[in-house]
C-alpha cells in the first residue's frame, strides 16, 4: 500500500481551490553582470576580513578573533536549545566549562592527543545535555530555566572544584595542538571547526530532524501525529547543543592555553543567552554575528576608550563589563522592537548576495513573521 | 479483516464519563461515519484510537494487533493518519514544509545521517520534495506551496492538513469534522474527493461528520454517540431514521416535535 503519486493521475479529484486568490508571480529577478560583480566584491571583502585581516594583526588581537569564532560555536549551540526547542539554558557556562576542563585534563593530565581530547569534551558535553534534556521532558518554561540556572551554579561550586580536573584555583594548562601552536594557525583551526558546526546546523535544519524539531516546538501533538517521537527528538536537540558547547569549551581552553574556573561564572551564561537572542534565534548568520559581536565588544570598547569609559562619578568601566552593559540594552531593544535580532537586518543582504533584490520584504521568509513573533517563546 | 476495532473503551475525566464502553469497527476500504451531538465523545474516541488518551478500560486493535499501549507516533508508523478538529499543522511553516514534515517516517534516512549531511540524504530530500509537490498538486494546493500556513483561509487549511496526513502514507484515515466551515455544496464536493482519495491511496476512513447528506453519500456504516455512549449503529439510512438518534441530535426541541406529531 505504498503511496506512489503520479501527478497526472488526478482527474477526478477536482481541486476545490477556485476560491483561493492566486498571487500574480512576476518573473524572478536576475541581476546583471554589474550586479554579480558587485556581489562578488562584497563576498570577497567579507572573506578577506575573515581570512586575511588576522594575518596582519598582532597575536593578542588574533587571540581575540579566535575567541569570537569560538563564541559563534557556542551561540549556535545555544540556538539549538533556545531557537529550535524553545528551552532556555541559563547554565550554559557550565556546559562550556566542562568541555574546557575535560579537554585540558585529557591533554595535560592524561597526555592524550588534541583530537581525542576534543572528542571527549564533545561526548561529555553531549552526556550532560542528555541528562538536562531528560529533565526538560518533565519541566518546561520558567522552572526549567531555574533548573539550568541551579545546574550552572552548582557545577561552579562542585565540579569545577575537583582539583584533578580543573587544577583548582590555579587552573589547568591546555596547550595548543601540534601544527597549530601559533595564534594565527589556531584561529584557522577554529574557523574550520565553526564551518563544521555551521554545516551540521544547516543540514539539521534542511532535513527531517530540523523539521521534526520545528513541529515539536510549535505543536507536539501534530508532531507526534506526523510520526515524530517527541521525546527522542527533544533529547536529540539537547545532545546536539551539548556537543557543540563541549566543542566550544574545548577550543576556548586551548585558545587561552590555560583554563581557570573563575571564567565560567553566571555572567558568562548571561552573555551567551544575550548574544544568541540579539543575534537572532533560528538565524544561523545572525547568531554567528551576534556571538562574535559580543565576544569582541569588550576588546574594542577597551581600545576606543583606552582602558575604560570615564564617566563622571563612576571612575572607570572596565572592559569586562562592556557586554553586560551593552547586552541588556540590546536585549531589551531586540525583544521589544526588533524581534528577529541582528539576523533580521542581515536577511536582505543575504538575499541580495544570493542574487535576489535588496529588500527586507518577503512573502514567506520574513523573519518578522517567523523568528519574530516567536521570540516570545523564550520568555520562559 | 477489520482494520480498526475499538473494543469497549471507557475513559473518565474527573466527573465526566467522556466515553463509556464504546465499541466500533471499520473494515478494509470502508468509510465509517461517527456522528453525535456536541460533547458526545467523538473526538475523545479519536484520541483513544490515536493514542493521545489511554482508555481506563477496553482495547484498540489496528490491523489485528493490540495497540492500546502504543504511543501516538508508533501508531502513525503502523499506518494511522488523523486530522484534528481545529487543524493540526505547523502554522509558522509553509505548505511545502508541512508536507515535508509529515513525511517524517518516509524519509528513508536517520536524523543523524541528515545532520552530518551524508550524500544519500540530498537525493532523499529531493525525492521527498517531489512527493510533497505531487501531493499538493493532487489536492489543488500547487500554487500555495511556498505560502505560510498561518495566513490561509480555514477551508484551505483543512485541505493542507488532509494533504499532510496523506503524506504520512496512512492505511487508516481518521477525519475529525473535515467539512466544518464548509457549505453543503462544498461538503458534497468533498465527498467526491474522499471517494477518489480512498481509491487512489487504498484507504479505510473513519470520519466524524455533521453534514448528514455527506454521511449518507459516502459512509458504509455509521455510529452515533451520545453522552459518551454508543446510541445507535447501522447503515446511514437506518441511523438517520432512528428516533433515539433524532432525539439526541435535536435535543429537547425534537422531543417536543416528536411528541406533537405523534398520533394520540
Ligand atoms: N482532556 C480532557 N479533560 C477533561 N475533559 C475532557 C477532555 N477531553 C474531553 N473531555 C470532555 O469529554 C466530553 C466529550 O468531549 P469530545 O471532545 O469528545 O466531544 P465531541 O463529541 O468531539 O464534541 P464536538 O462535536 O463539540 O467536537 C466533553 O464533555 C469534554 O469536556
Ligand atoms: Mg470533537
Amino acid at each position: 500500500m505504498s503511496l506512489e503519486i503520479q501527478p497526472q493521475a488526478s482527474p477526478a479529484v477536482e481541486p476545490v481551490a477556485d476560491s483561493i486568490a492566486v498571487e500574480v508571480v512576476s518573473p524572478p529577478f536576475r541581476p546583471g553582470l554589474a550586479g554579480w560583480v558587485a556581489r562578488g566584491v562584497v563576498m570577497a571583502a567579507v572573506a578577506a576580513v575573515v581570512f586575511l585581516v588576522p594575518t596582519v594583526r598582532g597575536n593578542v588581537e588574533v587571540h581575540i578573533y579566535t575567541q569570537a569564532v569560538i563564541y559563534a560555536i557556542i551561540g549556535l549551540s545555544l540556538n539549538v536549545l533556545l531557537g529550535y526547542t524553545g528551552q532556555i539554558s541559563l547554565g550554559h557556562q557550565a556546559f562550556v566549562g566542562i568541555g574546557a576542563f575535560t579537554s585540558a585534563y585529557m591533554v595535560t593530565v592524561q597526555g592524550q592527543p588534541f583530537l581525542a581530547a576534543i572528542g571527549m569534551a564533545m561526548v561529555v558535553g553531549g552526556i550532560q545535555a542528555l541528562v538536562l534534556g531528560a529533565v526538560s521532558l518533565r519541566i518546561t518554561g520558567l522552572y526549567f530555566a531555574l533548573v539550568t540556572l541551579a545546574y550552572g551554579t552548582m557545577a561552579e561550586e562542585s565540579l569545577f572544584n575537583i582539583q584533578k580536573l580543573t587544577g583548582g584555583s590555579a587552573g589547568q594548562p591546555a596547550p595548543k595542538p601540534m601544527w597549530f601552536t601559533t595564534d594565527l594557525r589556531y584561529y584557522y583551526l577554529c574557523l574550520a571547526f565553526l564551518t563544521a558546526v555551521v554545516w551540521v546546523d544547516w543540514r539539521l535544519m534542511k532535513t527531517k530532524g530540523g523539521r521534526a524539531l520545528a513541529a515539536v516546538r510549535e505543536n507536539p501533538r501534530v508532531a507526534a501525529t506526523f510520526g515524530t517521537d517527541v521525546k527522542v527528538y527533544t533529547l536529540m536537540a539537547f545532545v546536539v547543543a551539548g556537543v557543540f558547547a563541549g566543542l566550544g569549551g574545548a577550543l576556548l581552553a586551548h585558545n587561552d592555553t590555560f583554563v581557570v574556573r573563575d571564567l565560567f561564572n553566571f555572567q558568562l551564561a548571561l552573555v551567551f543567552v544575550i548574544m544568541t537572542v540579539v543575534g537572532g534565534l533560528r538565524n544561523r548568520t545572525g547568531v554567528v554575528i551576534g556571538s562574535a559581536f559580543f565576544s569582541l565588544v569588550g576588546y574594542f570598547f577597551d581600545k576606543l576608550f583606552s582602558g575604560g569609559l570615564h564617566v563622571p562619578g563612576i571612575k572607570v568601566l572596565p572592559k569586562e563589563y562592556a557586554p553586560i552593559v551593552i547586552g541588556p540594552m540590546l536585549l531589551l531593544f531586540t525583544l521589544t522592537r526588533h524581534p528577529g535580532g541582528m539576523g533580521q537586518r542581515i536577511r536582505p543582504i543575504q538575499r541580495w548576495l544570493r542574487g535576489g533584490r535588496f529588500s527586507s520584504r518577503d512573502t514567506h521568509d520574513d523573519p518578522t513573521s517567523s523568528g519574530g513573533e516567536r521570540v516570545s517563546d523564550v520568555r520562559a | 479483516m477489520s482494520v480498526l476495532e475499538v473494543e469497549g473503551c471507557s475513559i473518565r475525566f474527573g466527573g465526566v464519563q467522556a466515553a463509556r464502553n464504546v465499541s466500533l469497527r471499520a473494515g478494509e476500504w470502508e468509510i465509517v461515519g461517527v456522528i453525535g451531538p456536541n460533547g458526545a465523545g467523538k473526538t475523545t474516541t479519536f484520541n483513544i484510537i490515536t493514542g493521545f488518551y489511554r482508555p481506563d478500560s477496553g482495547r484498540v486493535r489496528f490491523k489485528g494487533r493490540d495497540i492500546t499501549k502504543l504511543e501516538v507516533h508508533e501508531r502513525t508508523a503502523l499506518g494511522m493518519g488523523r486530522t484534528f478538529q481545529n487543524v493540526g499543522l505547523v502554522k509558522s511553516a509553509t505548505v511545502r514544509e508541512n508536507l515535508l514534515t509529515a513525511q517524517h517516517l518516509e524519509a528513508g534516512y536517520s536524523a543523524l545521517a541528515g545532520m552530518v549531511g551524508l550524500p544519500g540524504t540530498f537525493a532523499a530530500e529531493r525525492r521527498l520534495r517531489a512527493r510533497a509537490d505531487a501531493l499538493a498538486g493532487i489536492l489543488g494546493l500547487g500554487d500555495l506551496l511556498d505560502t505560510r500556513v498561518a495566513g490561509l483561509p480555514y477551508g484551505v487549511l483543512k485541505r493542507v492538513e488532509l494533504g499532510a496526513v496523506l503524506a504520512t502514507d496512512p492505511d487508516l484515515l481518521l477525519l475529525d469534522e473535515p467539512t466544518s466551515g464548509m457549505g453543503p455544496e462544498e461538503a458534497h464536493t468533498f465527498g467526491a474527493t474522499l471517494l477518489e482519495l480512498r481509491r487512489e491511496f487504498d484507504l479505510t476512513v473513519v470520519m466524524i461528520e455533521h453534514h448528514v447528506p455527506l454521511v449518507a453519500q459516502v459512509c458504509d456504516y455509521v455510529y452515533c454517540l451520545n453522552f459518551g455512549e454508543l446510541l445507535a449503529e447501522g447503515t446511514p439510512d437506518a441511523v438517520r431514521s432512528n428516533p433515539e438518534v433524532i432525539r439526541a441530535y435535536l435535543g429537547q426541541e425534537a422531543e417536543e416535535v416528536l411528541q406533537e406529531s405523534a398520533p394520540s
